[in-house]
């Protein structure tokens, strides 16, 4: 799983996946990979969803320069 | 030469002016003058210095007074109808009185302000700082800047004390959903003079720590509505409008829109709708992530289910297929077989047809080549037999001649006309065969033969 994704890009690769599903663009064969892929983004969308990592200190840091 | 000079003293100058001025200016005037500051002391009075500009420069400057009662009366006015006190800078027009004061000098005594003549003002700055926005293109340069996908990161712009960013962190912090954000207070004054530099300030100190924000928001509230005319200030609209970040205003009021209002990149009419904003900005986020859960589930289950109906329909028809390749196959195997069958039969017919007819015609052929050959014999046999008579007959005469010929050379003829013939050792006698004395050689006459010895 590549951690370093932007939540943006994992929403925009879920919307993609999503989309081949409906229009039938995905096989049997690829089905399996392509939903724990989609398992995966979903889990990087909702962890940004509920939850910041913003440091106030460094805010206050870049402030002062 | 001492002429007598009528000596006055100070009052008596200072009263005979007061008195013409009093005399030459009884009625009331109205001015038009810029307030350059309104000078409020702690009494309730005020003095404002005004002034007339020209260029930029100062072309006439005269003291003004208001009283405590005028004041107080003026403002309320203003408050009510304007939502804004009297505004240092302004240009208003005024009823005054001039006055002269035996300490003071002379001074405009204010009495009333039009109020819709600083209304026209208001209008007029606000239009001025439009069309100059609109000139330098940044109309709309603030909502040109991308969106975030989740405005997580909230650089707020308003001050501690502010009932509107209380409820805006409330609505924030509260939301039911769990959606977590990030909120930083630069603090300012919302309203009055000084709230134009204050939030230009901390836009400036926003952009040097941007790439820690998603958004920028501006809200006020429960403050009254008055002194917001600063939100039409141009150079404040210029620098919400270069923003690189978007700047949301959520500053509550029922007045016409300010122009920061106009040209950020979204207005909220509270900050309690601002913060939902942002909440449905999350939610626009999260509804298609909740749903892509629920269509993956749906569809790869349809996709299964698709695949083994797919499945049981290729098998079906595989063996479908089959079965009816087979019998066909069959049934053309069985047409094929008879159709060989009658053929191959019609085919030996024919040939056989055709045997018994050349085996007649070779039949006939070969018995008039037979009689044609027979003819030819018996014709030949007869012409040889013939030839053979005509050549019998001819050497027959050809050996008579012959033989009459040589019976004609026959030694014995010639003999008998009396020669002889002498042999020396059974050879005619030659230079080759010459006998010597005393030899023995041979006679021959046609009818006697007789011995003799040489001599």
């Amino acid at each position: 799983m590549k951690e370093e994704i932007s939540y943006t890009a994992a929403y925009e690769e879920l919307q993609r996946i999503v989309v081949d599903l409906e229009d039938g663009e995905i096989s049997v064969d690829e089905l399996s990979d392509k939903v724990k892929r989609a398992s995966e983004l979903i889990k990087i969308c909702k962890k940004k969803l509920t939850s910041t990592e913003q440091d106030v200190n460094k805010i206050l840091k870049d402030l002062e320069e | 030469m001492t002429e007598k000079r009528q000596v006055f003293s100070l009052r008596q100058v200072v009263s005979s002016i007061k008195k013409t001025i009093e005399e030459r200016y009884q009625q009331t005037y109205w001015v038009k003058a810029e307030m350059h500051k309104l000078n409020l002391y702690p009494s309730g009075h005020a003095f404002p210095e005004l002034v007339q500009k020209e260029n930029g420069k100062v072309i006439a400057q005269l003291s003004g007074t208001i009283w405590k009662h005028h004041l107080d009366k003026i403002n309320l006015k203003f408050v009510q109808v304007l939502k804004e006190p009297i505004k240092e800078g302004s240009t208003l027009l005024m009823e005054v009185k001039i006055n002269f004061s035996e300490i003071y000098g002379i001074s405009l005594a204010i009495l009333d302000i039009d109020l819709n003549y600083t209304l026209g003002e208001l209008q007029r700055e606000r239009q001025e700082t439009l069309s100059k926005l609109h000139s330098k293109g940044l109309l709309n340069k603030n909502q040109q800047v991308p969106f975030p996908l989740l405005p997580q990161r909230i650089a707020v712009i308003s001050a501690d004390s502010s009932k509107g960013l209380s409820d805006f962190m409330q609505v924030l912090n509260q939301n039911n959903f769990n959606y977590a954000f990030f909120t930083y207070l630069f603090p300012a004054y919302l309203q009055g003079d000084l709230a134009a530099p204050s939030i230009m300030k901390q836009l400036q100190r926003i952009e040097k720590v941007k790439h820690h924000f998603d958004v920028i928001v501006i809200v006020r509230g429960g403050g009254g509505e008055v002194g917001l005319s600063c939100y039409n200030n141009f150079e404040l609209c210029q620098a919400i409008a270069n923003s690189s970040l978007p700047v949301l205003t959520g500053i509550g009021h029922s007045t016409n829109l300010t122009v920061a209002e106009m040209i950020a990149y979204r207005n909220a009419i509270t900050p309690t709708e601002l913060a939902d904003y942002l909440i449905q900005a999350f939610h626009e986020f999260s509804v298609p992530v909740e749903r892509s859960i629920e269509k993956l589930k749906n569809l790869s289950t349809l996709i299964l289910e698709q695949a083994k109906q797919d499945f049981k329909q290729q098998v079906q028809l595989l063996k479908s297929n089959a079965t009816t390749n087979l019998k066909g196959n069959r049934t053309s195997w069985h047409m094929l077989s008879r159709q060989l069958n009658a053929k191959s039969i019609l085919l030996i017919e024919r040939q056989q047809h055709h045997v018994h007819y050349l085996q007649k015609q070779l039949i006939n052929q070969a018995k008039l080549h037979q009689q044609a050959q027979s003819k030819h014999i018996s014709d030949l046999s007869d012409y040889f037999i013939q030839q053979a008579r005509k050549i019998v007959a001819h050497y027959t005469e050809q050996i008579e001649l012959q033989s009459r010929h040589i019976q004609m050379l026959d030694p014995k003829n010639v003999l008998k006309r009396g020669f002889s013939i002498t042999r020396y050792q059974q050879k005619t006698i030659s230079q080759k065969n010459v006998p010597q004395k005393d030899d023995l050689i041979e006679i021959e006459t046609y009818d006697l033969k007789i011995r003799a010895s040489v001599q």
